[in-house]
């Protein structure tokens, strides 16, 4: 029972994922917002996956996520791939004391992880393949990310009952 | 659920622990995910065939998907487009009709412009333009996104389109080809601050670079020779000394001049792509 409930949430949550990352990869000119919004949420719903319903296949989906978002953005394997999996394996060596934390703390360590996440991508794509990094995009990611958050995180814990 | 330890009897006081195989398995995939990936960044600026299959994969299967899946918030997208339109219709109207006839007067200025134009040119013995034209392809999406400004398109190396080919419009330089595969190829747009172009404007020969703004719209100086600023309204086209776009591609229109840049309003507008031909110089 606990296991389908589990699997359930997951899979839910993985089709939020693949929804957002299919609207965050092609632009739309009239609403440039919306790919923004899609590509934070594709974020917010990766690191919930993996602070909530962690699992080995995460590997896998943050490899594939992580080249494709590189390749159609980016042109270039690096920035993205690399940011996952080094949450994924931060994760992993910190688990042990966010399992202390309280939700409030969870939830205020979830937003900076974003935000961190947002950031060192823009830092690798800067700094491995030489794109210009563009505060006031990141600024405009900021306000959505603090419009969206607590919607989303409000969503998923419906989700996950 | 984990497996039982795999043992190896030796004497009956020997018994040495060699791993559990489910925890063994999973390291397994975790170090070897981790490797692959690094070996994937480390090789991916090369030409790789697994590289190039990965990119081709990404291009000509994701992107339908995606789009696929995208498609309600593209018919909304479209839908709030035709509403804007459709609600703009009548002035318009007003505004085309007087453009046809501003349109016409230079018309029958342009037809005695080319008779002379064709006369000087046999007078000097000119020779006619220098630009190939490689294919017209139509646009599959674009991904217009913080990092970069590009647009897929749907022809690849399977009709002869190579890295660094022009792509232009009827209104001048739409950009530059990144990358091909074999029906697939995509373009950096001028608008995106990692392109840079050299140009020179029409009345004046100044040379300078230009690279995207970072808001889509203007082009900005990030070099001018022997800082001599352009005026206002100044025509720019390609100068063709670095040898990667062709020489006299229209470009844009000096918008704003300031003390050690200007900006220039590009002639094609990147919001409206549909078509674009690749080009080569002769």
């Amino acid at each position: 029972m606990e296991f389908t409930k589990f699997l359930n949430s997951s899979f839910k949550l993985n089709i939020i994922l693949i929804i957002s990352f299919s609207i965050s990869v092609n632009s739309f000119i009239l609403f440039p917002n919306i790919n923004n919004a899609f590509y934070i949420l594709f974020h917010l719903t990766l690191i919930y996956l993996i602070f909530y319903h962690y699992h080995y296949y995460l590997y896998v989906v943050a490899l594939i996520y992580g080249i494709l978002f590189d390749i159609l953005l980016l042109n270039n394997i690096g920035a993205h791939l690399i940011t996952f999996l080094s949450l994924l394996i931060l994760f992993i060596l910190l688990r042990k004391y966010l399992i202390r934390l309280s939700s409030y703390q969870i939830i205020f360590i979830y937003f900076i992880t974003l935000i961190i996440l947002l950031l060192i991508e823009q830092f690798l794509a800067n700094v491995l393949h030489n794109y210009k990094i563009n505060m006031s995009s990141f600024f405009n990611f900021l306000l959505i990310s603090l419009i969206i958050f607590i919607p989303t995180v409000f969503l998923f814990t419906k989700l996950d009952k | 659920m984990y497996l039982p330890l795999i043992k190896i009897k030796m004497a009956p006081k020997f018994q040495i622990k060699v791993f559990q195989i489910s925890s063994f398995l999973k390291n397994f995939t975790i170090i070897s995910i981790v490797s692959l990936s690094f070996l994937l960044i480390f090789f991916s600026k090369s030409d790789l065939y697994i590289l190039n299959g990965i990119k081709n994969i990404s291009t000509s299967v994701i992107i339908p998907i995606t789009r696929f899946i995208s498609a309600p918030v593209n018919v909304f997208s479209n839908f709030v487009d035709e509403y804007k339109q459709f609600r703009s219709l009548k002035f318009e109207n007003k505004i085309l009709q007087e453009e046809i006839i501003r349109l016409k007067k230079w018309q029958t200025l342009a037809i005695q412009n080319s008779r002379e134009n064709k006369v000087l040119k046999k007078l000097l013995n000119a020779t006619d333009n220098n630009l190939t034209l490689v294919k017209t392809a139509s646009l599959i999406n674009r991904n217009d996104t913080i990092y970069t400004k590009l647009i897929n398109l749907n022809a690849g190396y399977e009709d002869k389109i190579k890295k660094n080919m022009s792509a232009i419009n009827e209104r001048g330089l739409v950009g530059k080809v990144i990358d091909t595969t074999s029906n697939n190829s995509r373009v950096i747009l001028l608008t995106d601050p990692n392109l840079a172009i050299s140009v020179k404007t029409i009345s004046d020969g100044i040379f300078s670079m230009l690279t995207g703004n970072g808001d889509g719209k203007y082009l900005v100086s990030s070099f001018v020779k022997e800082n001599k600023m352009p005026r206002l309204g100044d025509i720019v086209v390609t100068s063709g000394t670095a040898q990667i776009f062709p020489v006299d591609l229209l470009v844009g229109k000096v918008a704003k001049v300031e003390k050690n840049r200007f900006f220039v309003l590009p002639f094609v507008d990147f919001t409206n792509i549909d078509y674009v031909q690749i080009v080569n110089s002769n």
